[in-house]
């Protein structure tokens, strides 16, 4: 297969939650297609190794204590807000009563 | 226009403590510099007004450190507190973190000065910083080449001498390979080592923040600095604190170094390829021994990064869904539209394209069959690393396949600029400290790099390597700074 099906495309940018346009279908049905191809090789790799590498680290990493931290001004958080009402961060509908 | 930053630190340092220059001469030399040199496109934001205050306070401390009053540049994926960063996105081009990164922190108490925040790819997504919202930086060497990426203006910055040090950050050799490509010198530590607090997440498990300078040197003198113990990083190593420089002029003599095949196979250039066999001839010279051997799944390593890097990636950039921070699409009228909106608009396109796969690497069954594979692979690699540097002091090899390539290359072969990382990534993987050396010049005069990759918590001692090739080779790294 030399490219994803317009349907694949749609799914996988659903999964992603990234809207894409009627036009640029086709360029990711090629792009994507061709990335999953180089990462297709892997299933031919022959692995001894039955652990998994999640993290590398070369020390015994450490918890902090259990302990209540301050949190930032919300004045200071809101500037980065794109909108806010009083001290709510403002959303559009949710839930909707169809 | 003085010429106080073409000066060693530890000159700098001397003529602050005897009071003959102030620190704001410095940071006024060094906006002199960054706009002479503006056609590079280094910079996204500079931190004039507050650069020159903070200069003019250090007037009245005392010089208590070797960088005091040095002028700083941050790549723009670390936070800095009331200075935009921007990860060179649309996405977030207003956002002004509330907090500095833990080495913002380090850098602040050793009273350096932050100049401002270096272009870069995407999110860091890229290997030639052309990803970037605000246009490609440039390679100062030759104006129409890449700087590399992703901290590619970092390195253009301190390659052009506008600016002595930068902080870049290394997820797949993103702090080597254009420190490779612009004749500068670039340590990606141990993972661990430098607090990752602070550094906008795009693989966390790869990702680490690094110096990147003119000399060995002042790399292991800012490495002082910015490596710590961080209680608000889980994966910050508990060590205490060293001097990365005591080693630095100490002999070579009887060091084993070991060169896998791979990194000298015909992946790599001849013309690279002879520099590096150069070397090694170099190092034998000097009482050094050299081994061929070979490193485990060292081909893969391209592949085992699209996985973990594109899946740890999708998952990190979940984060920006327009209402907390960020761009924000208008007159959506769900929430779910307004995530989708706001993603499609706010990222660009390669960053949108490692999203996508990622969330379809880590969905349902593909996570088993892709990334637990990858993981496997990952720890088989490691241990062969791991292996081979029980049994010598370094593993060494080109950092690069090419010297810098062309700044209007095509872009539509997605895969390409992975492999422009291929002989740096495995050094992620395994989390190891690995640093590049410029080392010669091509036949166009672009400068080629070694790659140096030592032992877990070893920094110290590849430097010391370095710092012997460094001064054995005595080369001329200015490159091309416009400074008159």
């Amino acid at each position: 297969m030399e490219k994803l099906t317009q349907e694949e495309v749609l799914h996988v940018a659903d999964l992603a939650r990234i809207e894409v346009e009627a036009e640029k279908l086709e360029k990711y049905s090629v792009e994507l297609k061709q990335l999953l191809n180089d990462i297709d090789k892997i299933k031919d790799v022959e692995v001894a190794e039955d652990e998994i590498l999640v993290t590398p680290t070369h020390h015994f990493a450490s918890m902090r204590e259990k302990d209540k931290i301050r949190n930032e001004d919300f004045e200071m958080i809101r500037k980065n807000l794109p909108l806010s009402v009083g001290k709510f961060v403002s959303v559009p509908v949710v839930i909707k009563n169809d | 226009m003085t010429d106080y930053l073409r000066k060693p630190i530890k000159e700098i340092h001397e003529l602050l403590k005897k009071k003959e220059i102030q620190p704001i001469d410095l940071v006024k030399e060094c906006f002199e510099r960054i706009e002479k040199n503006a056609e590079l496109n280094a910079f996204i934001t500079l931190n004039k007004e507050q650069a020159i205050e903070e200069a003019i306070a250090l007037e009245q401390k005392e010089v208590d450190n070797l960088f005091f009053g040095i002028p700083i540049a941050i790549k723009d994926n670390i936070v800095t507190k009331d200075l935009r960063t921007t990860c060179a996105s649309k996405m977030l081009e207003n956002f002004v973190p509330i907090y500095d990164a833990e080495v913002v922190k380090n850098l602040k108490e050793k009273h350096m000065i932050i100049i401002g925040k270096t272009n870069m790819d995407e999110f860091a997504m890229g290997s030639t910083s052309r990803t970037s919202y605000f246009g490609a930086p440039i390679n100062p060497w030759n104006r129409k080449k890449i700087a590399g990426g992703s901290s590619g203006g970092s390195a253009s910055a301190v390659a052009s001498r506008m600016i002595p040090l930068a902080l870049g950050s290394d997820t797949g050799g993103s702090i080597r390979q254009p420190s490779s490509y612009t004749g500068i010198v670039g340590m990606k530590p141990t993972y661990g080592r430098v607090s990752r607090y602070g550094l906008v997440a795009f693989a966390s498990s790869l990702d680490q923040i690094g110096p990147m300078t003119r000399n060995v040197e002042e790399n292991a003198g800012l490495l002082n600095i910015i490596a710590s113990y961080d209680e608000k990083d889980l994966t910050s190593a508990k060590k205490e604190p060293e001097d990365f420089t005591r080693l630095i002029g100490k002999s070579i003599q009887g060091m084993k170094i070991a060169v896998p095949n791979y990194f000298m196979s015909d992946i790599v250039s001849r013309e690279i390829q002879e520099k590096i066999e150069e070397m090694i001839e170099r190092l034998k010279n000097n009482g050094a021994s050299i081994s061929y051997i070979d490193i485990k799944h060292l081909e893969q390593a391209v592949t085992l990064y699209q996985i973990i890097g594109m899946g740890e990636a999708s998952s990190n950039l979940a984060r920006f869904d327009g209402i907390r921070y960020g761009y924000s699409e208008k007159n959506c009228t769900s929430v779910e539209e307004l995530y989708k909106k706001s993603r499609a608009v706010g990222f660009g396109e390669e960053v949108k394209r490692r999203i996508m796969v990622g969330s379809y690497l880590l969905s349902g069954k593909n996570a088993k069959i892709y990334y637990d594979k990858a993981l496997k692979i990952r720890k088989e690699m490691q241990k062969s690393f791991q292996e081979a540097l029980a049994h010598y002091d370094f593993i060494i090899g080109p950092t690069t396949t090419t010297t810098a390539y062309n700044l209007d290359e095509e872009m539509n072969d997605v895969s390409k600029n992975f492999m422009d990382d291929v002989l740096v990534i495995p050094v992620n993987m395994a989390g190891l400290p690995a640093l590049s050396l410029p080392v010669g010049f091509s036949k166009e005069h672009l400068p080629i790099g070694l790659h140096i990759i030592g032992n877990a918590f070893e920094e110290a001692k590849i430097y010391q390597l370095a710092s012997f090739l460094e001064k054995e080779l005595n080369l001329d790294l200015e490159g091309g700074a416009s400074h008159e």
